[in-house]
């Protein structure tokens, strides 16, 4: 039963759709907030050193220092995605230029790699990793054993965070600043809210969660540092921002749904199945469905309702308005 | 409190001094980094610049990095200057590369010459079929370029890896056992092969000399065609565009078809002068399309600032290549470029703005 | 303050567009409390008789309900003073009565309400007192009750001026722009123009005048050829337009000064030289074939900087940094040097000082006696009288009246302006 393909696939699904689902809802954050920014992969990446790093160094108990990680990871994608904040918040520079220099800035062949070789990190596995956490006798369960319970804490607790950032978004009056700061800046201008400052705390908190998303590869997934480990999954995670027309819960779904599809190829090799379609269309469905929505939703009754913050992209000036 | 506040006047030679500046200050900042992490800074910055232009045969190197990264970097700037946003150039290299080798491989009996403009015809259509799809949902539907570009690059990427890796396409090699375990492109005919020519020890492939042509065509057809310069209003002011009579879509699609094309030349390039096959691993790895946005950025747009942004960015990649050891700071290039690209983007605000400093009074508030 | 243009953020609804920004009570708390909002949004607009649904989005309300909102949101504030800037400017007639309606009843309630408008009617109907301005000073305050319309017009209009400069005799030729029940509809896809019939000849100025906002610039726009027409036909020199095609309207003749000049008039990153030829690039001596030639384009660019009198340093200085005043020679530099047979001009001295002012009066007497038909559309009526020949008054998208400029009295034309008659 637990064999069975569905399940595996919904289980794997679940497990390489985490690190999307994080760096998504970071990615949500900051777009919701009228800040594109495109070092999604490099901000993973050097949350992924950082945490790797972290969990090297601190010597303490297991859940200890994988908390430590986490932390440091989430700090370290802040940082990074400082950088862009600055850039094109302050100085209104090209938020597509700035975000792609900062992934090549920070990327393969830049800072997560430079710090991966300086702090000797590569070659040595992970000495602490995130496990499952439910006892065994809970996993073997039929269906909802591997699907529910043999996952990862870090997986419980995205499902935390799709719920905060859900109810943020739509419950609190924080929230509700937010969306009026990416949707019609100079509304919220008038009614007093700082842009500047919203648009800040948003990118900084999207770094923080890519950074986590990062730390889910190396420390749960891969679990081990290898330069660029990430492997293209900060472009899918903007990708399903889009896919999810802006909202949390539809990016858990979108995150598993596209997990699965980058699982699935593995799957099918793996039970030698005659027609297994090629791997690569599988793993190419991301991206198509994600422009098919967007082309769906391009009539401006849909974009209102699906789209994206209007204010998405372009930098806020006062005396435009 | 700091005012910031758009200049009335740009003085001709805050567009010199600015970005001598910040590449200053971006090489300062890289200093930084490196004494903090232990490296000493002169050394190696010397050993990066011999590595890319002094030493044996890196001037040769620095050119075969140069001409795809000149290729893309032409991409960008063609569609940029539209504020078209095509970050496409990945894929629509990959695109080109495909046709181009298909082509190659084809006419693989006519003679030389032959097969190699049709490469770069092939090549160009390539990319610009593509690079249509963006352009056409951006002109009638309004979808935005920046992601579908996007979303497109990964999609041609498993393409290209299904016709190498997934497939017994025509495009892979099927002869013999190596092939097999290995997967690999067919190997391209001679006739397949474009020129060089070696000027005392300088090796330049036929590439670079068409990229210096697209650059100067692209130049010409933007600063001396009508074409060009109802592409320099449309990106100014579109209303402006729209009160003159222009037509706003098929411009659109236009300027988009012309990145692709450009793109897809250098992926033809990357089959013709240096691969001389369908290299998936290769093209991928490398991201030249990426890296040519920042290139395009660099150079503000300019074509003939590409082809030399092109050449210091392609030297600087070169000598990360050539220096890979245990003893030279890995990841190095990607910093210093997009401390480069950060720097520089900064100070484009200082070209644009000036800085007022004044005491810090009551922000104005407004009455609801 | 309830101003002209919206400040509401679309994919919201009503009740979160209103606690936006609130800062008391159940706006103060960490969470939105939307049931709470929503009830006392309802009985607010119930209260005040502003009909809105408290869950709509906002981009699915009409431009009125959108209004509505606006005052909600200061409602709901508590606000004891509010500023209705133009309010039925973007409403039906029907909405308007509603509006008026809902003042009285805050005014009932003891709030005090300022209410700008240029429209005699509404400020009889409404007004307790009226405060008239002209030219940013306040030229009377009276009581509503003992206000004679046409003395109010009379004041908002100023007094009779000398004209001394009205001794042209112009040539007047047969029609060359005539518009045959043109509709045509606004940004918000609400009709603005409606059923306009308009002849202009040649070497004859017309100008429309009208307080802004009452339709004109969406009918200089169709005219131009850069809105569609909803209703009617365009004819220039006889010969009929498609419409809705800026190409096709410049190659019949159309000359347009738009009433934004650096945006649409001018493209502000470019070269003085380039905005020089906007329009004739496509032709000698601007181009040959797919060309552009640029010495031509340069020494018509310095042309036009000598014979203009613009103030710039050289054909290469973007547009941005030029004045308004050299800005708009160049408009009409480029315009005139079309040959045209029409030339549509939109407030072509707003923002100018009087030297520029000068200037453009100069060009369209001008353009006029070299056998251009001038179409004139502005907002002050000394500059119509010193100009134009025969005045059409436009009030809510409709030419309410047609006089001819040298029988018509200030007065008369303040009252058509204001809606008065």
């Amino acid at each position: 039963m637990n064999n069975a393909l569905l399940v595996v696939v919904i289980a794997q699904g679940i497990a390489y759709g985490t690190p999307l689902l994080y760096a998504a809802l970071g990615e949500l954050l900051a777009e919701r907030s009228g800040v594109l920014n495109l070092g999604v992969e490099g901000m993973m990446l050097v949350g992924a050193v950082m945490g790797f790093w972290a969990v090297q160094r601190f010597h303490v108990t297991t859940g200890v220092a994988l908390l430590g990680a986490v932390g440091v990871a989430a700090f370290a994608g802040a940082a990074t995605a400082a950088i862009h904040a600055f850039l094109v918040i302050t100085l209104r520079a090209n938020q597509i230029v700035s975000g792609l220099a900062l992934t090549i800035f920070a990327g393969i062949f830049g800072l997560s790699s430079y710090l991966g070789n300086d702090l000797d990190l590569a070659k040595s596995p992970a000495r602490h990793q995130f496990q499952e956490v439910f006892p065994s006798s809970w996993q073997n369960l039929p269906v909802v054993g591997p699907i529910v319970f043999g996952q990862s804490v870090l997986v419980y607790a995205s499902w935390v965070c799709v719920l905060l950032v859900a109810l943020y978004l739509s419950r609190t009056r924080l929230g509700l600043n937010v969306r009026a700061v990416g949707d019609a800046p100079a509304a919220a201008d008038a009614m007093g809210l700082n842009v500047s400052a919203y648009r800040y705390a948003h990118t900084l908190i999207g770094g923080a969660f890519a950074g986590v998303a990062g730390a889910t590869f190396s420390l749960s997934i891969t679990p081990q540092w290898i330069a660029g480990l990430t492997a293209g999954a900060g472009w899918i995670a903007i990708a399903l921002v889009v896919f999810s027309f802006w909202r949390p819960t539809l990016c858990l779904v979108g995150a598993y749904l596209f997990g699965a599809f980058s699982y699935l190829p593995f799957a099918l090799q793996a039970r030698d199945y005659s027609w297994a379609p090629p791997p690569e269309l599988s793993q190419s469905l991301p991206y198509l469905m994600t422009i098919v929505a967007l082309v769906l939703v391009s009539s401006r009754a849909a974009r209102l309702r699906f789209g994206a913050p209007a204010a998405l992209g372009r930098p806020y000036v006062r005396e435009e308005r | 409190m700091i005012r910031i506040e758009r200049r009335l006047e740009q003085p001709r030679w805050l567009s010199v001094v600015v970005p001598v500046v910040s590449v200053a200050f971006a090489l300062l900042l890289a200093t930084v980094v490196l004494v903090a992490t232990h490296h000493p800074p002169l050394h190696t910055f010397r050993r990066l610049f011999e590595a890319a232009f002094l030493d044996k045969g890196a001037l040769t190197e620095t050119i075969v990095s140069a001409t795809p990264l000149a290729f893309t970097g032409l991409c960008a700037a063609v569609a940029f200057r539209m504020n078209l946003f095509n970050i496409g150039g990945e894929g629509q290299l990959y695109a080109g590369a495909i046709t181009g080798a298909t082509v190659a491989l084809l006419l693989g009996g006519a003679p030389s010459p032959v097969v190699i403009v049709a490469m770069m015809l092939a090549g160009a259509a390539g990319g610009a079929l593509l690079a249509a799809i963006p352009g056409i949902l951006r002109a009638f539907f309004s979808t935005s370029e920046i992601i579908t570009s996007l979303m497109l690059n990964y999609v041609v990427a498993l393409i290209i890896d299904y016709l190498i890796f997934g497939s017994h396409s025509y495009l892979r090699d099927s002869s013999g056992f190596e092939a097999s375990v290995f997967p690999q492109g067919k190997t391209l005919p001679d006739s397949a092969t474009w020129p060089s020519w070696t000027i005392q020890g300088l090796v330049i492939p036929l590439g670079a000399l068409v990229a210096v042509a697209v650059a100067a065509g692209v130049w010409f057809l933007y600063s001396r065609t009508r074409f060009g310069f109802e592409v320099q209003v449309i990106g100014d002011s579109a209303r402006a565009g729209r009160y003159a009579g222009m037509r706003t879509r098929r411009k659109i699609v236009a300027v988009m078809c012309l990145s692709g094309a450009i793109a897809g030349l250098g992926g033809a390039s990357q089959d013709g002068d240096f691969r001389h096959q369908l290299d998936p691993r290769g093209l991928i790895q490398a991201n030249y399309g990426y890296a040519g946005i920042v290139v395009a950025a660099l150079a503000r747009y300019n074509p003939f600032a590409v082809l030399l942004v092109a050449f210091l960015l392609g030297g600087l990649q070169n000598a990360g290549y050539t220096l890979q050891g245990a003893d030279f700071p890995n990841g190095l290039v990607g910093v210093l470029q997009g401390l480069l690209l950060f720097c520089v983007l900064g100070g484009e605000l200082f070209i644009r703005y000036r800085l007022r400093f004044e005491r810090r009074h009551a922000p104005a508030t407004e009455s609801a | 303050m309830v101003h002209q243009h919206f400040r509401l953020v679309e994919p919201f609804t009503v009740a979160e567009n209103i606690v936006l920004g609130d800062h008391r009570d159940v706006g103060r708390t960490f969470l939105v409390h939307t049931r709470a909002i929503e009830r006392r949004v309802a009985d607010l607009s119930e209260r005040y008789g502003l009909a809105v649904d408290p869950r709509a989005r906002i981009w699915q309300l009409s431009v009125g309900e959108q209004q509505r909102v606006e005052i909600l949101k200061t409602l709901y504030k508590e606000a004891r003073i509010l500023i209705l800037d133009e309010p039925t400017a973007v409403l039906t007639p029907q909405e308007s009565r509603q509006l008026f309606g809902t003042i009285r009843a805050m005014a009932e309630d003891g709030r005090t309400i300022i209410f700008i408008s240029h429209k005699l009617n509404e400020v009889k109907a409404l007004a307790d007192n009226v405060t008239i301005l002209r030219r940013g000073r306040t030229v009377a305050t009276l009581s509503a009750a003992e206000a004679a319309r046409r003395s109010l017009a009379a004041l908002m209009v100023g007094r009779e001026v000398e004209l001394a400069t009205r001794n042209d005799r112009r040539e007047i030729g047969e029609t060359c722009l005539a518009l045959e029940a043109i509709s045509a509809e606004g940004d918000r896809g609400l009709p603005a123009v409606k059923s306009v019939s308009l002849g202009v000849r040649r070497g004859e100025i017309v100008a429309i005048a009208g307080v802004a906002g009452n339709g004109q610039r969406e009918l200089a726009e169709t005219i131009a050829g850069m809105r569609a027409s909803t209703a009617g036909t365009i004819r220039v020199a006889g010969k009929k337009l498609k419409g809705g095609d800026a190409r096709e309207a410049i190659a019949a003749g159309i000359a347009y000064v738009p009433e934004d000049r650096l945006g649409t008039g001018l493209a502000p990153g470019l070269s003085v030289a380039d905005n020089v030829v906007l329009k004739s690039y496509r032709r000698p001596p601007a181009s040959r074939g797919p060309f552009l030639i640029l010495h031509k384009i340069r020494e018509l660019a310095e042309a036009v900087i000598q014979r203009y009198d613009v103030r710039a340093s050289g054909p290469d200085v973007p547009a941005r940094q030029l004045s308004g005043g050299n800005l708009q020679k160049i408009v009409l530099a480029r315009e005139f040097s079309g040959e045209p047979v029409v030339l549509v001009a939109a407030s072509p001295t707003r923002g100018l000082d009087v030297a520029a002012i000068q200037t453009v009066h100069a060009y369209l007497r001008d353009a006029a006696e070299g056998g251009v038909g001038v179409l004139l559309i502005s907002e002050d009526l000394d500059e119509i009288r010193a100009l134009a020949d025969r005045i059409a008054v436009m009030y809510e998208g409709v030419v309410v009246g047609e006089r001819n400029a040298e029988t018509a009295t200030v007065e008369e034309l303040g009252l058509l302006m204001a809606g008065g008659e």
